[in-house]
């Protein structure tokens, strides 16, 4: 028997199985909260900060991850405030300007809101989800490729460098990655980056409303985890 | 020595250890911190023991290399007790005076004597000299009658009393509800009340606890732990003990970073004194508690002084933060519960419990209780360790006790707390040293650094520094941390180096907020903070780098140009030989001219100007 506990998320009632997170709640019921490190069946390491929400607790709101925050009796969370949604532009303002060339980031720029660059664009691709790492070593158990170095030098690379024999050539870590899609106009040059918006129609329709789950496309190029469902 | 078993035999022992101290023999004490050994205070104690050999002199004068006394800038610092005269600046070749005029004839040497600088008269005992005087010195008082690597010398003082207090029955409760009232908050950043986080500890679910004393400490110009855990090793452990005490756990870490060598050998000596003697190991003082510490080295990283990174690493693992929302008192190291506390609030629990909780919860404000060691660095004249009560202001700190600025500078800011702490200006200087008041002005605590800054310092430059220590530091698991406060330093490096832009600062601003309050551990929550808190408090320097063009400090040299003042050139040709780029024009007895296009404004030839006649602006 699985044990339930009751949650508000954004002012709706609903029921959660006790150990899920608040994000995979919030997913069921269709309530849209963006993210990005995150991916069924793996552990959260809650590193790209996308799917913020505001956990109010005696009267005073904490702003924490909810694919790191286990649903509990009685939580009330906001996913959707206007003061999240600034902090998640924010945060998607600083990942499409990191790496504009990716269908995945782009797409996700515009559901978070983005609408300009303030910051000017590099190509530095990698913004490290860690879907790959994890699904290696969680999903795969091969341990073939991992974390490498700390702060701006931190990368993905194999163990020691070279191709370790656990590497079956599987492919799973390139599929998961979103950087692998290019945008709809195809790559961009270095120096010739742009805010592609293309997408922006999809929140601006006007059955769109903040938050809903309206199963839009733009969660296709991340592999957003509705769609699993 | 064999184990003491009971805390009547403790009692024993510490009667006959303080009596032995007290058989009239001088007593001289020198200074072996890091600051004084620095200073070659290692040749002095060299000397010293020779020249007690040859002189006769042994068993009448009993030598003490002990921990930091706090006051570096004069090591190496030596006292001669019980007439409590304090000599500085000591070298070897003083030694054999100091014996025969000091310790034999009892005359003081003028020429070693401290010069009080506001009234420039000689200071002749210790308890005289000013930068002792205003504070309130507790923990970092016992450095001073303590051989860090003897245990007896710390029973003596009475160490270890707190300890046979707690296993004689007092129940662990009654040690957390100890420690609640004496108001203890972690000292190593956070201000988190002690006692929460031992009853939340000892009322978590599973059988295998561990305590952690955080010893990793990382912030530039801070050296608090180090001065504690070098100086005064026993304090930490038997703090740690009775923490374990009350938490009912039976194993403990102390790590260190192994940028401390002195501080990882004094530990591990402590911890072996501490079994031989037993007040380690199975049955501590008879009462049947187990418990055992193990020093554990840190590889230098500044993120693991995070609690949920060091753990990691203590793990094996590579040291990066977790989200805590689960917190470490459930699952922290091997995901059993952990209590991790600071250097220096372990360090003050004995005598919390020795002295009882009043005693130091009559010490600070109504929220801060007790005294804080701050690390007092930067342009000031007198640095080094100090202790004051919370509740001291700043001004105190650095006018009375620091001395005020150096060559009659203008004292402009404190950067407190580290790099994750703010910059304070002088107008805010009546300010209390206290956990929330300066969490309220956009600064911090922290773990105690204080690095004052004068009028020729830029704040945008320190903003620069500080972000660039982070952005170095940052262990780059989350995207606000890694690259927000990358793009943070974009910014300000733009605003430095003359290509600010007026919307910047307004970006500078929400960005800075964004990471603040999204990223993933603590230190990534306060990296902003010395943007933003030199924005606060000094957004005029920002405006004349980015709309004037001008560094009002004379410091970021894409926005400053030099030239020589036609009227107060004397054509000595002191500037013309210093410049390595020969960028200064000129024949002796006539006006020099700096040619800008070879002009690097290294800033050597301001320092050779007797006239000051080179202008920066």
């Amino acid at each position: 028997m699985h044990q339930y506990v009751t949650v508000t998320i954004d002012g709706a009632k609903v029921k959660a199985r006790k150990g899920t997170s608040v994000l995979d709640t919030a997913l069921r019921y269709a309530i849209c909260i963006p993210h990005l490190c995150h991916l069924p069946n793996l552990s959260e390491i809650g590193a790209c900060r996308l799917c913020i929400v505001e956990h109010v607790q005696n009267g005073r709101t904490k702003v924490t991850t909810s694919c790191t925050l286990l649903a509990q009796e009685g939580m009330v969370i906001l996913a959707n405030s206007d003061r999240i949604r600034k902090l998640r532009r924010n945060i998607a303002e600083l990942l499409v300007t990191q790496a504009p060339n990716s269908r995945a980031i782009q797409d996700m720029a515009v559901r978070c809101g983005v609408t300009e660059a303030r910051y000017p664009f590099r190509q530095d691709d990698c913004i490290l989800c860690g879907r790959c790492v994890r699904a290696c070593k969680e999903s795969y158990q091969a341990h073939a490729i991992g974390f490498v170095g700390r702060g701006k030098e931190r990368h993905v690379n194999y163990v020691f460098g070279e191709r370790p024999e656990e590497c079956v050539m599987c492919r799973a870590c390139v599929t998961l990655c979103p950087m692998t899609v290019t945008p709809c106009d195809g790559p961009m040059k270095p120096g010739e980056e742009y805010l592609c918006g293309k997408c922006q129609s999809v929140t601006q329709a006007p059955q769109y409303q903040v938050g809903d789950c309206v199963r839009c496309d733009l969660g296709q190029g991340f592999d957003c985890a509705r769609h699993h469902q | 020595m064999p184990k003491i078993t009971s805390t009547q035999n403790l009692e024993v022992l510490h009667e006959r250890l303080r009596a032995e101290r007290d058989d009239g023999a001088l007593l001289m004490t020198i200074c072996g911190g890091p600051g004084c050994q620095a200073t070659n205070c290692q040749d002095v104690v060299t000397e010293v023991k020779k020249e007690l050999g040859s002189n006769g002199l042994n068993g009448k004068v009993r030598l003490r290399v002990t921990g930091c006394h706090g006051f570096c800038e004069q090591g190496p610092i030596m006292v001669i007790d019980p007439s409590n005269i304090f000599y500085h600046h000591v070298g070897p070749e003083d030694v054999s005076e100091i014996l025969n005029r000091t310790v034999r004839d009892g005359e003081t040497i003028d020429r070693l004597l401290y010069t009080d600088p506001a009234t420039n008269k000689k200071v002749v005992t210790e308890a005289d000299v000013p930068f002792y005087q205003a504070q309130s010195p507790t923990l970092l008082s016992q450095n001073r009658w303590v051989d860090p690597l003897s245990i007896e010398d710390y029973i003596a003082i009475g160490g270890y009393g707190g300890l046979a207090k707690v296993l004689s029955g007092m129940t662990p409760e009654a040690v957390i509800e100890e420690i609640e009232a004496s108001g203890l908050r972690g000292r190593g950043g956070g201000g988190f009340p002690t006692a929460r986080k031992w009853a939340a500890c000892r009322a978590a679910r599973g059988e295998e606890k561990y305590v952690i004393c955080n010893a990793d400490e990382g912030d530039p110009g801070a050296f608090m732990d180090r001065g504690v855990l070098e100086g005064n090793p026993h304090a930490v452990l038997e703090g740690m003990i009775i923490g374990a005490y009350a938490i009912g756990c039976e194993k403990g870490y102390i790590y260190v970073r192994n940028e401390y060598p002195i501080a990882v050998d004094h530990a591990n000596e402590a911890i072996r004194q501490a079994r031989e003697y037993g007040f380690l190991g199975k049955d501590i003082l008879g009462s049947g508690m187990t418990f055992d510490i193990e020093v554990a080295r840190g590889g230098g990283a500044f993120v693991c002084g995070e609690s949920t990174a060091l753990m990691a690493s203590l793990e094996g693992k590579v040291g990066e933060p977790r989200p805590k929302d689960i917190h470490t008192v459930e699952e922290g190291l091997w995901n059993k519960p952990t209590t991790l506390n600071n250097v220096e609030t372990w360090a003050n629990v004995p005598s919390i419990i020795n002295r009882g909780a009043e005693w130091f919860a009559g010490m600070g404000t109504d929220n801060s209780k007790g005294t804080k060691i701050l690390a007092l660095t930067g342009q000031v004249k007198n640095t080094g360790l100090v202790e004051v009560a919370f509740g001291t202001s700043i001004r105190t700190v650095v006018d009375e006790i620091g001395g005020g600025g150096r060559d009659g500078r203008t004292i402009k800011a404190v950067q407190t707390g580290g790099p994750s702490g703010g910059c304070l200006p002088a107008a805010l200087f009546d300010l209390p040293v206290d956990f929330d008041v300066l969490w309220e002005k956009g600064s911090m605590i922290g773990s105690g650094g204080l690095v004052v800054m004068d009028e020729k310092t830029c704040m945008v430059d320190v903003a620069r520094y500080f972000l660039k220590f982070l952005q170095d530091e940052s262990c780059g698991k989350c995207v606000p941390c890694r690259i927000g406060v990358d793009r943070l330093l974009e910014i300000v490096t733009d605003i430095v180096e003359g290509r600010g832009r007026p919307e910047q600062i307004e970006l500078l601003k929400e960005l800075g907020e964004t990471v603040a309050q999204t990223a993933l551990c603590g230190l990534g929550k306060t990296a902003p903070n010395p943007a933003l808190s030199t924005l606060r408090y000094f957004p005029e320097e920002y405006e004349a780098h980015v709309s004037e063009h001008r560094c009002p400090a004379g410091v970021c040299t894409a926005l400053i140009e030099y030239s020589i003042d036609s009227a107060a050139c004397n054509g000595c040709g002191a500037c013309l030989k210093s410049c390595p780029y020969g960028a200064i024009q000129g024949e002796k007895n006539t006006l020099h001219a700096i040619d800008p296009h070879l002009c690097t404004k290294c800033g050597i030839c301001p320092t050779t100007c007797n006239e000051n006649a080179i202008i920066v602006q």
